[in-house]
Parts: C-alpha cells; structure tokens; sequence
C-alpha cells in the first residue's frame, strides 16, 4: 500500500509534465525490461536443492520520460521468488525506484532515488547492480550546480534503499571539484591538466542500545552523527597522470568493526603513463577501519554509503575469477601494476598483423596491528609493515591474429588467496592457470570461438569438512561458442575437477539477438561460488536445470 | 504474474513505438579522459551520423568490437564521415585504466567515462558492449546490445541507410 501511495502523485505529475509541454506525445520515452527465470533440479553431487516454488524469477522494467530539460523515470522490480543466491527479502514486486529531474548546462536537480558518486566515491558512491542484487539509492534531494565551465558543486540528502524499504540513516553531503584547465584561459591548452576536488558526507542515525558483550549492562554512547571527508586530485602532464585521493572518517562504531571508537582512513594513488601502443601504471591503496554504512547494525553489502573497490585487476575469464579477491573494509594495503604494449606488425614478436601483450600484477596484504581492547575501545592502532599476504596474481596475456581469419590468445597466471578473505580458516592456495582463447571466422556469416582453461590448484576436496569448498582441485574446461550472423549464438561448454575435486558442470546456452533485445535459453549446472563484479561479491548457490533470459532496451 | 508480463509487454511497446525520434540527451555530465567535465552535448559530428559504442575496459566482447572497428574505421570515416564515441561505463576500480587502456591499444576515438553511469541510465543500456546510431540531427535511429565477429558490418551499413 505504501508504495501504491506514491504512484499516484508520480503519476499526475508525469501527465501534467507532458501536457504541459508538448501534448500527451511530446518528449520520449526509452528505457529497458529484463526478466530472467530458473527451473531448478535437485542435484546431490553439487549440492544443488529443488525450491518449493519450481521456478525462480527477477525480473525489473526501466521507464524513462525525457521532454526537453525535464525528466522522470520509475522502475518496477519483481522478484518472485528470487533468483537463487539474491537476499530472500527482495520477495515481492512493485515500485521500486521513481524520480523526477531537471537537468540545465549549469543546474541538474533530482527529487526521488538518485545515484551519486564524489570523486572516486570513498566517501560516497550510490549505485546499483542487478546482477549482484544490490541498490543502495538514495531517496531525497539531489542538486549538482555548474557555475562556470569546470566547477561543480554538489549537495545531496537522503535515506538509503533497504531491499523494499529504506534505511533510518541519514545521509548527507557535499563536494567541489574545479578543473583547472577550464576556468584559467592560459592554461586551456597546457598540456598540463589539473583538477582538484573536495567532500564530505554525514550520516545520522538515532541512538540504539549496544552494550558491552561481557558487561551487559555497560551501554556505548554511540556517536549519532558520523563525518567523511575527502580531498583529490587528478594531475596529468603529457602522456603522464596521477590521481590521488585521501579521506577520513570519524569515530564510527559499528557492526563490521566490532563497534569500535578508532577513527577510519583511505589513501589511493594511481601513476600511469601511456602513448599511441603502450601504457604502463601503478595503483597503490591502503584502508584501516573505512566501512561507512547508513546504518550500523546492518551486515551484507546493503546500505554501504561509499565504495571501496579492489585493487586487483577485474578477470572475466572463468577460471581466473574462481577465486576472486573481495576489498577487506577493515583494514588492507595493496599495490597492482600493468602493462599494456602493442608490438608492432612487421617486426620479429609483431608478426604479420601485430601482437598485444598484457601483463598484470596485484598484492594484497593485511595491516600490522596492535591490539588495544574489543568493542567500546579504540580496538587497534596500526605499526607500520606488511600484514598476513590477503591475495597476490601476476597474469599475462598474449594475443595475436594468425591468419585474415583466426585470432588467437594465450593467458598464463599465477594466484595466491587467502582463505581468510571470505572469512574462512585455512592454508594458503597457490594456483597456476593457463587459457587458450581462439576464434575464427569461418566465413561471412558464421565465426566460432574456442575456449580451454586449466587451473591447477594446491586445494583438496575435503568431504568431511561442514562446508567443503566445492572449488577445491584440478579443473579442466572447454567452450565452443558458434555465432550465426549476427542474431544467433549456441554455447556448450564443461568444468570437470579431475583431479582432487568433485564436480562436472555441463551447459548448454542458445541466444538470439535483435536490434536491443537479447533472449537467451540455457540448460545446465552452475558452480557454487562466487559472482564479483567491480570487486563486489555474492555468493552464489549451486544449481542444475534451465534459465531464461530476457534483455531488451527501448 | 499473467498481467505482470501483459503490463511489461505494453510498456515495452509503447516504449518502442514513442521511442522513434528519441534524442541523445544533452546535458549529462560525463569525464574526458583527462579529467575535464564535460556535457554529454558534446557528442556530435556537425551534422553527419554518430556511432556511440558503451564499453569497459574488462570487457572482452567490447574490446573485440572497438579494435575491429579500428582496422576500418579510416574506411569508414572517408566514405561517409561518421565519427565514433567510445562512452566507458568502468567505475572506480578501473577508471583510471580508460587512459591507459585506450592509448595501449591505439583506438583513434573520442572517449568519454560514465562512471556513475549516468548517460547509461538514461539511455536504458542495461549490459556492455551497447551501440547506437544517431543521425545529423542527434536523434537514436538504431541500437543494439551485445558484439559478435562481423557485427560491424551491420553498423556500417545502417549508417549507409542513414545517408541515402
């Protein structure tokens, strides 16, 4: 009922928008529907469970009206029940996002849910991603002045989505950012590119009672309001640029942290250089207790008012992101390098047609800490040094195209992970991996692609352990994917551990694309594991049996 | 759930059927890959067609599309003087890679970041790799979603329709 209450004026609202302006067809409508479903089979080798429901369903449609400087946009969101591995309270169907905006050269105002970022969003970043079932909007207020060519000021507050509610914190914040390129006419062609940018967000939230765990009759005096601040820059001279960010955050105890007073800190550097064929960079990033949440009782990756990513390198093949590495809000410091060269064709690695060479390299280590009390304290303070290694890859990529026709690449990687990272006890495991990706166009209607992938892993499956990890072992895998033109595409492909490991997943995907509409039909098994997308993670349950899906963008 | 699928399938009609004619939204902010903010009017081409290609620098079916259409795109800019405009939607894991990423492979486009992913918001992209065409006037005569070898050929030759 609640939220049939605010379709309503929403609804009057558009309609006198479009009265108003241009008749009931002015302005245009574009947007996007997705639906995407699952009949689930009992599989006991997997693990996978039958639900009661038979089918599983997400499924979400984006309207948005645009008339001129004006716009407003709904989005209605079901989830009945939700696919397997999203958070069981998404259950239901409705409204779940509504906004109206006017957007000028100099003004951009949104009332509703907004998404929003300062600077690289330590301090804030709202943002939404279907596929890990995560929408932390904020419903408020939402203004962005532009006063002169490369200044902007932005204000915003709000209260945080909470699956089909909103969290009682609430958020507010500010940020400048002046470029300064823009704004001195001297500088305009300099091939010097300065821009600096500055934030600060608050949240509130009213008092609750947590008490001590081993004197429950000592209460904390929690801090209602909480402060985050940040400061940047975005430096560039030629083909060099630096980006720095550092931002802070006041006494914050909370859930994640056991509830305790130290104060949070992030620093983020990023040198890189680059030229026509080549770029090199390095990223270097430290965290200590800098998890800032709207609310502070609240486990899971809801409701986080910042955004702290890894530093590893985003790997898309499926072996490479079996052991993803996920950011430790609490406390971690990291370095990732990368190389990118394009060798020339002609010369002797170049080849014919020029080879692409990719290397990539990150570690991640905890802090050293001291120890000085649990909750109600000031928890630890940090001694300088390097900590328990989290995560460490180094992975290179060698691609090249052999003939008119056949393109092929070559992926070797070496990775380290830590068990600890998702909070489980264990050794180290150390895995070597190697993918060979080939694909050939066969002629001017038909191209296949071959995918093989081998991981070897120094982890063993253990069946006596309460939660085996199903990843454990040796595993092959092979992918023939087959394009028709540009409409159809049928994949089969197949993990097998075979060696220390349990599991064979089979599947079979069909898809047929049309203009911006994508249908897809697939038949099989999926891993228990891990999605991760931009360093965010969900796990996944295992499951057997077919999937729907359905994109279409208008 | 019947009505559910009916009331989708209307919205997504009416959609279509309104959305001929659609304009590229003007007054987005988006990034150079310098650091600059700029407003999304800034993609044009005078007058003449504008290929806007959304990508990520991990994407792999984009990256194939963007350095395919790299090896014709002097071909293609001769004959009908189309432009393209690579819209990066990597956030900040990976934004400060664009740079790099675009320079190591060589791509002669105009490049610009999305990393709140508005522009892709308002154009109702939902995944990478994501085309549009629009004509002379900036408005949205064609798109589509997803990127298979010889998908090019498909682009160009709307963009040819457009000139005739």
């Amino acid at each position: 009922m609640k939220r049939l209450k605010i379709t309503i004026p929403l609804l009057l609202c558009l309609l006198s928008a479009t009265v108003h302006a241009q008749g009931i067809l002015g302005g245009h409508v574009t947007g996007n529907v997705q639906a995407d479903a699952q009949l689930c089979r009992a599989d006991s080798v997997i693990g996978a469970e039958a639900v009661e429901e038979i089918m599983r369903m997400n499924a979400r449609a984006d309207i948005l009206y645009t008339n001129g400087d004006f716009s407003a946009g709904l989005r209605f969101e079901m989830y009945q029940n939700p696919l397997l591995g999203f958070d069981p309270r998404y259950k239901g169907q409705g409204l779940a996002n509504y906004f109206v905006a006017y957007n000028t050269k100099r003004l951009s105002v949104t009332a509703g849910n907004f998404y929003e970022q300062f600077g690289s969003g330590m301090i804030l970043r709202t943002y939404e991603d279907r596929y890990l079932g995560l929408d932390n909007s904020l419903l408020g207020l939402n203004l962005t002045f532009r006063p002169w060519d490369g200044v902007t000021l932005k204000a915003l507050a709000g209260k945080q989505r909470y699956f089909w509610d909103y969290g009682e914190g609430l958020v507010r914040g500010i940020d400048g950012e002046v470029n300064f390129n823009s704004i001195i006419k001297s500088m305009q062609d300099s091939k010097f590119r300065a821009t600096v940018g500055a934030g600060f967000v608050s949240k509130y939230q009213p008092d609750e009672t947590i008490t001590l765990l081993d004197d429950p009759e000592y209460k904390l005096v929690l801090p209602k309001n909480v402060g985050a601040a940040s400061v940047r820059a975005d430096l560039g001279y030629g083909g060099w640029s630096l980006q720095a960010e550092y931002a802070r955050k006041g006494q914050d105890p909370w859930t994640y942290n056991d509830y305790i007073y130290r104060e949070g800190e992030a620093i983020m550097l990023n040198l890189g250089y680059s030229q026509r064929g080549f770029s090199a960079g390095i990223q270097a990033k430290r965290i200590d207790n800098m998890g800032f949440k709207s609310m502070r009782g609240v486990s899971g990756e809801m409701l986080f008012i910042n955004y702290l990513p890894a530093i590893t390198k985003n790997h898309t093949y499926a072996f490479l992101a079996m052991y993803p590495y996920a950011t430790q809000v609490n406390g971690e410091q990291g370095l990732q390098g990368d190389v990118m060269w394009k060798i020339k064709k002609g010369t002797l690695l170049g080849g014919k047609y020029g080879t692409d060479l990719h290397i990539n390299s990150s570690v991640v280590t905890g802090l050293v800490t001291d120890s000085i009390g649990g909750r109600g304290t000031e928890g630890y303070t940090v001694k300088g040094g390097v900590g328990d290694l989290y995560y460490g890859d180094v992975s290179i990529e060698v691609s090249r195209k052999l003939s008119k026709s056949v393109k092929a690449a070559l992926t070797y990687a070496y990775q380290v992970f830590n068990p600890k990272v998702e909070n489980e006890i264990g050794p180290l495991h150390h895995n070597n991996i190697v993918i060979a990706d080939v694909s050939w166009k066969v002629n001017k209607k038909h191209s296949l692609r071959f995918e093989t992938e081998w991981l070897g892993s120094d982890s063993h499956y253990d069946a006596s352990e309460p939660a085996p990890d199903m990843r454990a072992g040796d595993w092959l895998m092979g992918l023939v994917e087959w394009n028709i033109g540009t409409h159809w595409f049928v994949t089969a492909s197949d993990q097998y551990a075979y060696r220390d490991g349990v599991g064979n997943y089979p599947s079979v995907n069909v898809g047929y694309t049309h203009g911006a509409t994508r249908l897809q039909l697939g038949y099989g098994k999926q891993r228990k594991g891990i999605i991760c997308i931009g360093g965010v993670c969900r796990p996944v349950p295992a499951s057997n049996g077919l999937t729907f899906s359905l994109t279409t963008s208008f | 759930m019947k009505k559910l699928l009916l009331a989708l399938a209307a919205i997504a009609l009416a959609g279509s059927l309104m959305a001929q004619g659609a304009k590229m939204p003007e007054n987005i902010s988006l990034k150079t890959v310098d650091g600059q903010t700029v407003q999304s009017s800034v993609i044009q081409n005078d007058g003449r067609p504008v290929i806007i290609s959304f990508w990520a620098t991990w994407c792999k079916p984009c990256n194939r599309e963007l350095n395919n259409i790299k090896e014709v795109y002097e071909e293609w800019q001769e004959e009908t003087g189309v432009k393209l405009v690579a819209i990066s939607i990597d956030d900040a894991r990976s934004a400060a890679r664009v740079k790099p990423h675009v320079d190591g492979n060589d791509w002669p486009y105009e490049v610009y970041l999305d990393q709140n992913s508005d522009l892709k918001r308002a154009l109702g992209v939902v995944n990478v790799p994501h085309t549009f065409i629009l004509n002379g006037e900036g408005e949205i005569v064609w798109q589509h979603t997803g990127y298979q070898d010889g998908g090019e050929d498909e682009v160009i030759e709307q963009v040819r329709q457009l000139l005739k």
